[in-house]
């Protein structure tokens, strides 16, 4: 039979792919989103996890890039 | 530039406006273009500039002032030149790109300015012609209210006694009005003149100023018979007394000169340039800064590494010819200066000796030139009979010239030892790097002087004198399972090996090696910090390394196969190669791992392929080749690694190199000839990395310089060069991987229990 989902289809880089991953098993089960790993570039979540996703990567970004003191 | 946090909003608004499908990340780093606009919009909206009044003939003149003391200046301008000379001597630079500079007026600055001659109605009138606008009425009244009070006080050392010296016995009295300087002062029984203050005769400035500098600007020192009053202060109070007297506090800052050439009482030091010594351009420049009006000034030359530092430190002494101290890091810079001086002198090898602790040689006669570390004459504790004796020589003597290299790096309790320990008539300062992550830097200028020069580094590399590098960062990569493992929170304090240990930078590496090996016959050097690393890549690739536990012997066999073999063309080195470590032949470094956001080490490590190669006309602009060295970093993209290396990269921006962004290194078509290529390989890095210990795979924890301190081993202890240095202050808290020991550093400088202070340094600071 077939199922289907409601999600939202992700594709990024592979370290972007795994930092979703890993923000994912952070959270408690309840509110995981991945639905499925497609593979090392796709995902498919859950469509309410888009803004969160955003946010949790643009403050990962945020940490990693310098911005020059004035 | 002041418009750095105009940058984030403007960021977030274009990712948000993304497509969701899309969380590719390539563009969100964001490239130089948005920041260009930015930079326009936060202008636009903080200042407005149309009401000043544009001269007719603007268009000839060099340079926009602003209000805020901030100082345009256009480079394709045909008076360039000129008014780079003048604005450096007044003005801090800011940031040099090619085609336009940014200076500041800072009370500092201009107490340089005036302590190289310039007067303050020449720094106005010559910054006047120089403007395209009329200067706003801020910038005069900030430049009179800065100079108005300076060059009034001198500070001249005379027979060992320190007097301060002044045209005017009101300004004398004011002085003393302060509780500081009326306790250092020493009122000796011979003194006349109705205050007590010591008159005396001196010549006035004689042709004082950059004369070169413009036709029009009328720089004529009159020449006359002035009369001087003076007091004598306590030479354990100098450096209070100095720091008195800066703007912050009284406002008459001092100038120290020393007239060298009426100096009788000192013997002559009997040494002169050799004929085929020729200063270039910018290093006889700088030394007209110093030499001014026939005394010799004391101050701080900036030339950046590879242009002949050690040239001008010798041209300095050879122009006072007295004797002359000269303090080197480490033991391999003092035998590097003792060359240099043998090598542009005409010195004798008897009149130059050298002290650390291997080496103990006294000079004969009475002048010389004796070259050794800071540690070796600020050491405090025990020392062995030998080294008692000649520190006690080095302390009783009084010295022509204190010539100190890198003096970025000595962390100024250091400076503060050094400098009460020895009595100098005049102190060089010298140093590529003028920048310090804690901001120390403008404790050097009542340590030692203003800044006399600074040289442009774009200039130099047009002019062929130093290399011409092409900076590349390049953009590795994580690889899935590294990543992964990055991102657990239980591996966060081995982030750092990960992103260095990343199997696409170990690639990337390995490619640019053969490359530049095979393709261009270059000589590498690759630095990391990280020790677990440099072994890992060093043993892989199987090239020969360096580092803090690499004996004298074995350093010495490195590094001289490296310059002769055809065989050993790359060498890898640990931070210990960052500074000291003299290695013309090199012209390509790949750099994996650094320390932190330091932008002094980045800018050092440049420096080791600085020097220029090959032959003159090649290297000149529209010669043969365009870039002739190559820097590299290598960073691991979405790790901290991108915010550390942007942050190092800040100095060298603001000496106006640039940076070009490489992806896709190593090529996608390479395959297994490259290392890790296979996935297991990859895996079995990654079991080797996570099972290191924590210690293992953090930074190297380099030895003090051991000196004359080895005698004692209860006194050693372990610290980085940075500690040392002083960079690992509280600036570096935010590097929360916790191997580093903090707080090393401050207990350092934490002054020792009075009681237990040898009797000779209790005097001084008790």
């Amino acid at each position: 039979m077939v199922n289907a989902t409601k999600g939202l289809f992700i594709s990024c880089d592979i370290p972007m792919a795994q930092f979703i991953i890993n923000y994912n098993n952070t959270l408690p089960p309840s509110q995981q989103f991945i639905i499925h790993v497609l593979d090392s570039t796709h995902l498919f979540v859950q469509p309410h996890a888009a803004e969160m996703i955003r946010s949790a990567i643009s403050e990962f970004r945020d940490q990693n890039s310098y911005e020059k003191p004035t | 530039m002041g418009h750095g946090d105009k940058g984030r909003p403007n960021k977030k608004l274009k990712f948000s406006a993304k497509e969701i499908t899309n969380l590719d990340d390539e563009d969100a780093y964001f490239g130089g273009e948005d920041i260009d606009d930015d930079v326009r919009d936060g202008e636009g909206k903080k200042r407005d500039f149309t009401k000043l009044e544009l001269k007719p003939d603007h268009i000839n003149r060099p340079l926009w002032a602003c209000a805020d003391g901030r100082i345009f200046l256009e480079t394709f301008s045909p008076l360039y030149k000129q008014a780079y000379d003048f604005l450096i001597a007044i003005a801090e630079p800011v940031c040099r790109p090619e085609s336009m500079h940014e200076y500041n007026l800072t009370p500092h600055s201009l107490y340089a300015a005036v302590s190289v001659g310039l007067e303050t109605e020449t720094i106005i009138s010559v910054l006047n012609k120089l403007s395209k606008t009329k200067l706003p009425k801020e910038m005069i009244d900030f430049i009179h209210g800065s100079t108005a009070n300076y060059g009034k006080v001198k500070l001249v050392l005379k027979k060992n006694r320190y007097f301060v010296e002044s045209p005017f016995p009101e300004v004398l009295k004011t002085l003393l009005k302060d509780e500081v300087i009326s306790k250092s002062r020493i009122i000796s029984e011979g003194s006349r003149g109705s205050d007590g203050f010591t008159i005396s005769k001196t010549m006035g400035e004689i042709g004082a100023g950059p004369s070169d500098l413009l036709n029009e600007a009328e720089l004529a020192a009159v020449a006359e018979e002035k009369e001087t009053h003076a007091f004598e202060v306590d030479p354990t109070q100098v450096e209070n007394v100095k720091e008195r007297c800066l703007p912050n506090a009284l406002n008459y800052p001092m100038l120290e000169e020393y007239d060298f050439r009426n100096d009788t009482v000192n013997p002559d030091l009997d040494m002169e340039l050799k004929p085929q010594a020729q200063p270039r351009p910018y290093q006889e420049k700088s030394l007209s800064k110093m030499f001014g009006n026939g005394r010799a000034r004391s101050g701080i030359i900036v030339l950046p590494c590879g242009a002949g530092k050690s040239l001008v430190g010798v041209s300095a002494a050879s122009r006072i010819r007295k004797s002359c101290l000269c303090l080197a890091t480490n033991a391999v810079s003092v035998d590097q200066w003792a060359f240099q001086f043998k090598l542009w002198s005409t010195i004798r090898d008897e009149q130059i000796c050298r002290f650390t602790s291997d080496s103990k040689e006294r000079f004969r006669g009475n002048a010389g030139v004796v070259v050794t570390t800071y540690n070796m004459v600020a050491f405090g504790g025990k020392r062995s009979e030998e080294s008692e004796k000649i520190i006690e020589e080095i302390r009783n003597r009084e010295w022509g010239l204190l010539l100190m290299d890198e003096v970025h790096v000595v962390p100024a309790q250091m400076f503060r030892k050094v400098i009460s320990l020895t009595k100098s008539h005049c102190k060089l300062g010298l140093t590529a790097t003028l920048v310090r992550e804690d901001e120390r830097i403008t404790d050097l200028n009542f340590l030692i002087g203003p800044k006399l020069y600074e040289a442009n580094w774009l200039d130099l590399v047009k002019g062929g004198f130093i290399a011409n590098v092409q900076c590349a960062e390049v953009w590795c990569p994580m690889t899935k399972e590294f990543f992964a493992q990055y991102l657990k929170k239980e591996n966060s304090k081995k982030k750092q090996a990960l992103y260095v240990m990343n199997p696409n930078k170990f690639r990337a590496c390995e490619f640019l090696i053969r490359f530049h090996e095979q393709q261009r016959g270059d000589k590498i050097i690759v630095f990391a910090d990280n020790l677990f690393a440099l072994v890992e890549y060093a043993m892989k690739l199987r090239k020969p390394m360096i580092y803090g536990a690499t004996s004298h012997v074995e350093r010495t066999k490195i590094l001289e196969a490296f310059k002769t073999s055809r065989d050993v063309n790359t060498i890898f080195l640990s931070k210990v190669g960052d500074n000291s470590i003299d290695i013309p032949e090199a012209n390509v470094i790949i750099q994996i791992s650094s320390h932190a956001g330091s932008r002094r080490q980045e800018a050092q490590r440049l420096g080791r392929i600085l020097r220029a190669k090959g032959k003159l006309q090649d290297r000149m602009a529209g010669g043969k080749e365009e870039y002739n060295a190559f820097f590299y970093s290598l960073v691991s993209m979405d790790t901290q690694e991108m915010y550390y290396s942007t942050k190092r990269q800040q100095f060298l921006i603001d000496q106006g190199y640039s940076f070009k962004v490489i992806t896709g290194l190593p090529p996608p078509d390479s395959g297994p000839e490259l290392n890790y290529h296979r996935l297991d390989d990859q895996l079995a890095l990654l079991t080797k990395v996570l099972s290191a210990g924590d210690e293992a795979v953090g930074l190297e924890q380099l030895e003090e310089d051991a000196d004359d301190i080895a005698l004692h081993k209860a006194r050693r202890f372990g610290g980085s060069m940075s500690a040392m240095s002083g960079a690992n202050g509280m600036v570096y808290m935010e590097y929360s991987t916790g191997r580093h020991k903090l707080g090393k550093g401050q207990m350092k400088s934490k002054p020792k229990d009075p009681a237990k202070r040898h009797h000779l340094f209790k005097r001084r600071f008790g």
